[in-house]
């Protein structure tokens, strides 16, 4: 899947690699657990490598725009999307290569690398902030995952986490409170709170299907809390996995190619 | 014999004691009018670079933008609130502003992008004037754009240079135009230094699709000797669906650090003169000891207490007179030498130093003003006053016949 929609789906893989690859501290059940199923999840969004075509739906109380998306990531780190309509900005691209992030603008034909003062501003006019795509692979880094109800709700079996911040990690969110179905770990919402523990803003999750042979949900819909009326949501229109994607097509040279 | 020819005399009779008392007090004098006159022009130059660059006496903004800027939170319908404003006695400028990103090369850096009305701009405030290279904006080159000090050595700019500005239009697309650099601010203030980037109001609504009204009027009274306060509430019931502020309200720190600079030069005249005091105190002191006998005899002739009292102070008033007219003479002529000549700091002040957020002038004008005169004078008077207290007191109450036979 690609890399905007890992980012969207709550960038949960590093949490998971994380506690791969942790030396052998022996971690409480219950976060074990929480981990454990935060890597199932993270795998349904995941691969080595993907490609896919997403469209974003923003409706602001200024304006409503439709943008088609091509997607490439490989691994982590990398990331690359491209607009393919409308034609106004059709081309402009953004590179995420480890902590940078880099947009390329057709009109100026310029390559421009985000510095940190950008880094909260928003990404292709969405809800979301270019530190979105940036930060999300470092979740697992600077969260802790517990599992706070296993259960039924509203009729299905569900699982609810919670990633708390780690004291000294540098991070956004105050909190944030994830839902899974019980059976094959679907991501359902996603809750995401500020410093003040106010909601900053909900991620649903919806229309489950198969594609690029995974069943995942194809509907992603992230609603700020402080405007009410306004969202963004993505629709994944294609998605394949496990690509062969050299590093180089994350590379500069090809984030101008058009 | 009158008292003023008395004291006359008993100055004269210890010339060089007199002299020296003299000189040190006109010697503080001369150097606290002239620090006086540095100060006011300091003051001068901050409300200046305030008031007169880029804040405006007044500001007038849309309900709620204060609080959270946004590029739809417009005044509307400006060109007419502009001409009301103008037959109500004051003079506005609309203008624009958003976020954005400027980039040149490898560089780049967050940009408050400005657009200005060029005309009205350059009537109400200072900064087109305040150009260091290359020359403000103009209606015939659109393409062409002014930014602050910092943000050009950020992004290695110099005049001529192609800088890429990247921002959301109103309609949530990314809005990105090639500019070129047409003009460097001198150093303004944090803010415009570091991340003024400024266009023309046409070119701002073009690139961002911004057609009409303001997110900002700079406003002017065009009686300035109406009081700040007064013009503030009275363009604020013109503009009730609008918020009004005066810059002292937009700027209270400024505005407190100007009000208590007045009381800084109240501290250091007192520092100053109070060691001319102890000295006058001295003095004073030992013309007393010495003529402790004499006074004893002109108690016996029938001086009042009184008179010694008023004889002593008149003796001092004289000293200090004089040192009023020498330090007048002295710290006059540097005051203004200074306010024509400045003195020039540009080898020791940092590009782009402020105070408060205010650009920091590298050369230092004198401001002689009443104040500026009058402070140090009256203050010289004072702690002299206060010094000739004691040695005054002290002969007024000496015993007639223990001062005469005093050895």
């Amino acid at each position: 899947m690609s890399r905007l929609c890992f980012a969207i789906s709550l960038c949960l893989v590093p949490a998971l690699l994380f506690s791969l690859l942790a030396p052998a501290r022996a971690l409480p059940p219950e976060e074990a657990e929480a981990r454990a199923i935060l890597l199932e999840i993270d795998e349904l969004w995941r691969a080595s490598s993907s490609q896919g075509q997403v469209r974003m739906q923003v409706r602001t109380a200024n304006y409503t725009r439709t943008l088609v998306l091509e997607t490439w990531s490989k691994g982590k780190d990398r990331s690359l999307v491209r607009i393919s309509a409308p034609l106004k900005e059709k081309d402009t691209a953004s590179l995420k290569s480890g902590a940078t992030m880099y947009t390329y603008l057709p009109r100026t034909d310029r390559t421009i690398r985000l510095t940190s003062s950008m880094m909260m501003g928003s990404w292709m006019g969405s809800h979301f902030t270019n530190d979105d795509l940036v930060k999300e692979s470092r979740l697992s880094e600077d969260y802790a995952p517990a599992i706070t109800f296993r259960g039924e709700r509203d009729g299905e079996r569900i699982v609810e986490f919670t990633l708390t911040p780690h004291p000294e990690a540098a991070v956004v969110w105050g909190r944030i409170v994830m839902t899974v179905t019980d059976r094959g770990h679907l991501p359902l919402v996603a809750f995401y709170y500020d410093d003040d523990n106010n909601l900053a803003r909900t991620i649903t999750f919806h229309d489950i299907k198969e594609l690029g042979g995974r069943r995942l949900p194809t509907r992603l819909k992230v609603v700020p809390a402080d405007k009410p009326g306004e969202y963004t949501e993505l629709v994944y229109e294609s998605l394949r996995f496990d690509l062969e994607l050299p590093d180089s097509f994350f590379s500069l040279l090809e984030l101008r190619r058009r | 014999m009158n008292l003023l020819s008395f004291a006359l005399k008993n100055c004269k009779r210890s010339p060089a004691r007199t002299w020296i008392t003299i000189g040190a007090m006109a010697f503080a004098g001369a150097i606290m009018i002239f620090y006086a006159s540095l100060i006011a022009g300091w003051l001068a130059a901050m409300e200046r670079n305030a008031v007169g660059m880029d804040l405006g006496e007044l500001q007038v903004h849309a309900q709620g933008y204060r609080d959270d800027p946004d590029l739809y939170k417009r005044i509307e319908d400006v060109e007419t609130l502009v001409a009301a404003l103008a037959r109500a006695g004051f003079a506005a400028a609309p203008r624009l502003f958003s976020g954005g990103l400027a980039a040149a090369g490898n560089a780049s850096s967050g940009v408050q992008l400005r657009g200005v009305d060029l005309d009205r701009e350059r009537e109400l405030t200072l900064l087109p004037r305040h150009v260091w290279q290359g020359e403000w904006l103009a209606a015939e080159d659109p393409a062409g754009a002014v930014i602050g000090r910092k943000l050009a050595r950020i992004l290695g700019l110099t005049v001529g240079d192609e800088v890429v500005l990247v921002a959301q239009a109103a309609d949530g697309s990314t809005a990105n135009e090639l500019f070129r650099v047409r003009g460097i601010l001198k150093s303004v203030g944090e803010g415009v230094d570091r991340s003024g980037f400024f266009l023309g109001a046409a070119a701002f609504r073009s690139l961002l699709l911004v057609p009409d009204g303001a997110h900002q009027l700079v406003v002017k009274r065009l009686d300035g000797s109406e009081g700040l306060a007064v013009a503030t509430s009275r363009l604020a019931r013109l503009l009730p669906a609008c918020e009004v502020r005066n810059w002292q309200e937009l700027q209270p720190v400024l505005a407190r650090l100007l009000a208590m600079s007045d009381i800084s030069l109240v501290i250091m005249l007192l520092i100053t003169y109070v060691a001319v005091g102890i000295l006058t105190l001295n003095t004073q002191l030992m013309n007393v000891f010495e003529r402790i006998p004499e006074i004893g005899v002109m108690k016996a002739l029938g001086f009042s207490p009184w008179s010694i009292f008023f004889l002593i102070l008149t003796e001092s008033a004289i000293q200090v007179t004089a040192a009023v007219l020498l330090a007048l003479a002295a710290g006059l002529p540097f005051s203004f030498y200074f306010s024509a000549n400045p003195i020039d700091f540009s080898d020791f002040v940092a590009t782009s130093s402020t105070i408060a957020g205010v650009a920091l002038d590298a050369k230092w004008y004198c401001v002689v003003t009443v104040d500026s005169v009058l402070l140090p004078v009256f203050f010289l008077y004072l702690i002299a006053g206060l010094s000739i207290l004691y040695p005054a007191g002290k002969a007024a109450l000496l015993n007639p016949l223990a001062a005469i036979s005093h050895r």
